[in-house]
């Protein structure tokens, strides 16, 4: 667990979870609600589904917009976030996570073009 | 065995005629000169001489193509003309032969024949072929007047031919015309008339018109000029009949014209049209019929007649062009039975008063092919543009659309125009390099989306005339004045003008581009004005400038041309336009064309057995910068 902001972490939407279970992942969602506890919250890909986000620490923060997060996939499907960016609008110009998802599509669809994760050797 | 018609040869050699002489072909050759459509000369016999002077009229020069006018064959001569060369020797045009006994049905040459030799029928010895041709060939082209009889013409005119009014030529099919006689009145039908057009070149101005006819033989287009504009303009109505003779004849102009004719008419001060009433038998118009699924096999600037049910129609746009005309535009969409769908674009008179309500059947005769968008159509000013035309194909298919083909979802031909609007021609840096842009005739525009690498900061201004639209470089006359050469004055003040010179580069290759004003202005992000005060006063903002606006990205739309200068070829790239780019529109275009791209490699795979390797040698390479968007992406194919 401590080293997984250096080993690779796929980008993967809400559908992709389930392949990546007990794996280090990058997920990019729009917040949806944000439990009072500040320790979970659920946030939506660009298809619309929704997966829930667990959290070591409470936020610090308010928590909106889109933000990307990495952490591990959870056996129930879910995310235990070790961090989190918040993408916020660039020149004016909003994040197009569903663009982003057709992005991730392409990248899962030709692995063997998008050579991105690599693979740890042991 | 066939008999010739015997002594004809001396008959037609003399320049009378003969009526349907029997004579055989000795031998067939082509004539390749100049531009327009080859001649064929014949040689034939009657069984007693040769004479080698008959030419094929191009009408019938598919009998020659098709080998149907082979040495041996035996034909009857229905139709001809002889005309008189200025040194006197004749040359029979063959207007209409009917072959009654193909090649391989005759045994070689009949009888002995000995070629004809004006005056006396002696044998001489001398081969036909150490004859002199060319010059033949050429007078006979530029003999556009024949002089001679043509005793026999006219027989295939209707057979209720209207006697014409005050003339003495008899009624000819279109078909029939051509340079070579001048007597001949044809009946026909006005389909097509364009505006009247004016020039203004260092020769003067003048204006034009142009026109189609059409008789149950064929097609010609007709061209009048200044007096005959005057005369003749109002006087023709389409879709009227008229009676038209004396009109000169030339080898048409293919590339502006649809009309299936190899000589086009002008008419001249002599030339007459005189309306005819009794016009019940003339056709209407003469279209051959592309269907829209066909177009795509249809060479660029391919001219067709289609004929579809407008479905989409657009409101009319105006737009100026590169000569600052205003015009007016209107595109619409055509379906037929083929279920496809193509654009096509109205321009001017004909776009402002189109109706497309109640989704009409509309007909173009003379759609110009263009590949914009994929494939589209445009109507230019020679086609014609007919809403619910009176024709059999209409019916067909206003018929066929109101049954069923209002619920076909049609599939267009002409791709929707994306967000970068006009027609973008995207290109990565290579692919000008690989498919070698410029190098034609014309110049060619494209689209790339590349980064800024090195600016050249030297000389990338100059002192222009301070003249509004004069953009002349100036000459210090270092005494304080500026003399501009065009506008032959000198003035006290100049303006900076920035002509910069950049090498801008994409993933996989890079280009020297120049750029002028704007786009120039649009990169370093500064005025010209303001650039130049700062090169004169504060050389360390001035550099500060080019080194901020290194690496920086841009869409650059630029025009490539192959020149030459001191004999030395290099390909010139300049800038049109500058403009930011549009990170989505990118994005959204790079995910279609790699789902295009495997879509077609899937397609390979699948034909190409055994090569299930080929996605491998599909490569992309991608990079994904901090905002999780794609800035560059590349795809090579090796097959």
């Amino acid at each position: 667990m401590a080293g997984i902001i250096d080993v690779p972490k796929p980008r993967v939407n809400c559908s992709m979870l389930s392949q990546y279970t007990n794996r280090p992942v990058c997920f990019v969602g729009c917040v949806e609600k944000v439990h009072p506890t500040g320790k979970t919250f659920t946030v939506s890909d660009g298809d619309g589904k929704v997966a829930t986000v667990e959290l070591n620490d409470p936020l610090e923060e308010e928590l909106s917009g889109v933000v990307e997060l990495i952490g591990m996939v959870s056996n129930k499907g879910g995310l235990t976030a070790t961090t989190y960016t918040m993408l916020r609008e660039d020149k004016g110009i909003p994040f197009d996570l569903e663009l982003y998802n057709e992005a991730l599509k392409v990248v899962h669809d030709f692995p063997q073009h998008y050579p991105f994760e690599v693979t740890s050797s042991g | 065995m066939t008999q010739l018609t015997e002594g004809a040869i001396e008959i037609l050699s003399n320049g009378s005629g003969v009526n349907d002489a029997v004579l055989q072909l000795v031998n067939i050759r082509k004539i390749e000169g100049g531009s327009g459509p080859a001649r064929f000369r014949v040689m034939m016999s009657d069984g007693l001489h040769t004479l080698s002077s008959f030419m094929l009229s191009t009408q019938l020069n598919c009998m020659a193509e098709d080998n149907q006018l082979a040495p041996n064959c035996i034909c009857i001569l229905k139709r001809h003309v002889t005309n008189n060369l200025k040194d006197g020797r004749r040359v029979v045009i063959i207007l209409e032969i009917e072959v009654i006994k193909s090649a391989d049905e005759v045994d070689g040459k009949i009888g002995d024949p000995t070629p004809y030799t004006e005056g006396n029928a002696k044998v001489q010895q001398a081969a036909p072929n150490t004859e002199p041709r060319a010059p033949l060939l050429q007078q006979n082209r530029n003999e556009a007047m024949n002089r001679g009889s043509n005793r026999d013409f006219g027989k295939k005119a209707p057979s209720a031919v209207p006697s014409t009014p005050g003339g003495s030529s008899k009624i000819v099919p279109i078909a029939s015309l051509n340079p070579y006689q001048s007597k001949w009145t044809i009946r026909a039908r006005v389909t097509n008339k364009g505006s009247i057009r004016t020039w203004s070149n260092s020769r003067g101005d003048g204006k034009l018109f142009s026109m189609e006819l059409v008789d149950e033989s064929g097609e010609i287009r007709v061209t009048g000029f200044n007096q005959e504009v005057d005369k003749f303009y109002t006087l023709a109505e389409v879709g009227k009949v008229y009676y038209i003779s004396k009109a000169s004849l030339k080898i048409a102009n293919k590339q502006y014209t649809s009309v299936k004719n190899d000589y086009e008419m002008t008419l001249n001060g002599e030339s007459t049209l005189i309306p005819c009433e009794d016009s019940g038998d003339v056709p209407m118009v003469q279209c051959e019929f592309v269907s829209i699924g066909d177009l795509e096999s249809k060479e660029k600037d391919a001219v067709v007649d289609v004929i579809g049910v407008c479905k989409k129609v657009d409101e009319v746009t105006r737009l100026t062009t590169k000569s600052n005309k205003e015009v007016s535009k209107r595109t619409l969409d055509l379906m037929d039975m083929s279920a496809k769908l193509v654009t096509v674009t109205l321009w001017g008179e004909e776009a402002e008063k189109f109706d497309g309500s109640g989704q009409p059947v509309v007909a173009i005769k003379g759609a110009k092919v263009s590949d914009y968008g994929g494939r589209s159509l445009s109507a230019s000013f020679s086609s014609t543009v007919m809403i619910n035309p009176d024709i059999p194909e209409a019916y067909k298919l206003r018929g066929w659309y109101d049954k069923e083909g209002h619920a076909v979802d049609g599939q267009s031909l002409t791709e929707a125009k994306g967000g970068g609007g006009g027609n973008t021609n995207w290109k990565t840096l290579s692919d000008v390099k690989t498919e070698h842009l410029g190098h034609g005739d014309k110049a060619d525009y494209y689209t790339c989306i590349a980064t800024i690498v090195y600016l050249r900061k030297e000389n990338c201004m100059y002192q222009a005339c301070p003249t509004q639209d004069c953009n002349k470089k100036v000459v210090d006359q270092q005494n304080g004045m500026f003399r501009c050469e065009k506008c032959d004055k000198e003035f006290p003040n100049f303006k900076y003008r920035l002509i910069l010179s950049a090498n801008i580069a994409d993933y996989g290759d890079n280009q020297w581009v120049t750029c002028f004003q704007e786009s120039a202005e649009a990169i370093l992000g500064q005025n010209a004005a303001y650039l130049g005060q700062l090169k004169d006063s504060n050389e360390t903002a001035f550099d500060e400038i080019f080194q901020q606006a290194n690496f920086h990205t841009f869409i650059f739309r630029s025009r490539v041309k192959l020149e030459t200068y001191n004999d030395e070829s290099r390909i010139k790239a300049t800038v049109m336009e500058v403009k930011p780019v549009d990170h989505k529109e990118y994005c959204k275009r790079l995910i279609m064309n790699i789902r295009k791209l495997a879509a077609h490699c899937r397609w390979i795979k699948l034909f190409c057995y055994g090569k299930e390797s080929l996605l491998h040698h599909l490569k992309i390479s991608c990079r994904v910068d901090q905002t999780g968007l794609w800035s560059q992406s590349r795809i090579t194919k090796h097959y």
